[in-house]
């Protein structure tokens, strides 16, 4: 990804929007009795088109703003999300993406390696409670909404970073026709 | 430059994961209130608003939600539901006080019913996102007089109790989180025991420690008893109702010393609750 202060500006303003999004809407509907959780996924989608760094750090900062909303302690959210964002970018530089299921796939996997992270933070941290079976079901689920919300995520960020995005413009540099009309 | 590159990426890696580790340290060891409050206090307008544009949205989401689980009830059957179960749970529990005093024979109630409390209505605008907090913020503040450890209900009985508060926000951590202990009793049976919840199931709350012959039935009303446990601070005044027994076999009773509760309010939902101010702590 090309970093210029324009798409720096974007990328501030999909995470900000993002963590928003996620505190007052998906958060506070249900479906199925699940609230979706699709930040892991905003950040799997970001490290994917980003690459490893970007992912980590919008990762970080990403929790870091969920955590000053939510007024919960700092550092776990962002702990978190960096490893997730890592982990997106890190499978980038690795693989090449050849089917339109792999980000929704990565989405959904690493939902589940994020939902899990945050109950490991937890119970890291101390928990003096007992933990239902439903919160396998929970995790689960948000995993599954991870994977249809990525596809739509995917293509939403996709579209407002294609200036910076070397695939994209080398696409549409050989796309453009020669002078001589071949 | 390769070399370089990837030096640089692990540099900012390292550095991230170190931060993650001192805001987590820093936080437990003397809080994080002043960065927090700075960056709550610059997006709350942001949020509040966006919780007002998005409530048609939502709804319509939750609407299709209920309509799976042919939960859609009528508005007017629910209030009416929710006066008749206040007005059980109140009588039920002013005859358990009444039949209490009868027996003390004259000796004063010690301050058991709190007075002085101010409601402060406020709207929820966020809410965590993971199972594992049971969180949500409002948007009311020290600014409206709220302060950390007020008791939060809405109209079904008792939410949770102010864990942080900004100017203009509060977190209010749900009885159905995992730091959450209440001290409850039954009623008009009396048994009091301690309420904690089940993590990531938000209708089972486990009402344990009961040391008591008697055997709990399904269907009895649970409100706070307003007493200290060692180790579990209440901030909650007393005969507050919480909710019901859904679940309480004999075993359990006699091996665990426990039953289940279903609270009254519909804590996945929350919209418009009560923060009560002032009263007596202490």
């Amino acid at each position: 990804m090309i970093l210029t202060p324009n798409i720096l500006a974007r990328l501030v303003a999909i995470v900000i929007g993002g963590v928003v999004l996620q505190l007052t809407f998906f958060s506070r509907v249900a479906l199925f009795h699940v609230s979706p959780d699709l930040l892991p996924a905003l950040i799997v989608v970001l490290g994917l088109l980003g690459g490893s760094l970007t992912g980590a750090v919008c990762g970080f900062w990403a929790g870091f703003l969920l955590d000053c909303l939510l007024i919960v302690p700092l550092g776990g959210g962002s702990l978190v999300l960096l490893a997730t964002g890592y982990l997106a970018g890190a499978f980038r530089e690795r693989f090449e993406i050849h089917s339109a299921l792999v980000p929704p796939l990565l989405c959904m996997g690493l939902t589940l390696f994020a939902e899990l992270g945050f109950g490991a933070v937890e119970l890291m941290l101390g928990m003096d409670a007992p933990v239902s079976g439903l919160v396998v079901r929970d995790i689960l689920l948000k995993s599954i909404f991870a994977f249809f919300g990525g596809w739509a995520i995917y293509a939403g960020v996709r579209r407002a970073l294609r200036p910076a995005l070397v695939e994209e413009s080398t696409v549409r540099r050989n796309r453009r026709p020669s002078p001589l009309g071949t | 430059m390769y070399r370089k590159q990837v030096r640089r990426r692990r540099a900012v890696l390292a550095l991230l994961i170190v931060g993650s580790f001192v805001l987590l340290s820093l936080t437990y060891r003397q809080g994080s209130d002043g960065m927090q409050r700075g960056v709550s206090t610059i997006f709350s307008p942001v949020t509040s608003v966006a919780d007002r544009a998005l409530k048609p949205a939502r709804d319509l989401v939750n609407w299709f939600d209920e309509t799976f689980d042919a939960k859609g009830e009528n508005e007017d059957l629910h209030t009416e539901l929710e006066t008749a179960r206040r007005q059980a749970v109140g009588k039920k529990a002013a005859l358990a006080e009444n039949e209490q005093l009868r027996k003390l024979l004259g000796l004063e109630n010690g301050g058991a019913i709190p007075g002085g409390y101010t409601p402060v209505t406020g709207r929820v605008i966020t809410r965590s996102p993971t199972v594992w907090f049971s969180d949500v913020t409002i948007d009311v503040g020290s600014g409206d007089g709220v302060e950390v450890d007020d008791p939060v209900v809405n109209g079904d009985g008792l939410v949770g109790k102010v864990a942080a508060v900004t100017g203009g926000t509060a977190r209010v951590t749900l009885i159905v989180d995992s730091s959450s202990a209440v001290t409850a009793k039954l009623v008009p049976s009396g048994v009091q025991g301690l309420m904690k919840p089940s993590v990531g199931d938000p209708e089972d709350l486990i009402l344990d420690f009961l040391n008591s012959e008697k055997l709990i039935g399904k269907g009895q009303s649970v409100v706070t008893s307003g007493w200290r446990a060692i180790g579990y601070e209440s901030d909650y005044p007393p005969n507050l109702p919480i909710g019901e027994v859904d679940e309480a076999s004999l075993q359990e009773q006699e091996a665990q010393q426990q039953v289940h509760i279903r609270p009254y309010a519909d804590l996945r939902n929350l919209d418009l609750v009560d923060v009560l101010t002032g009263g007596s702590r202490g």
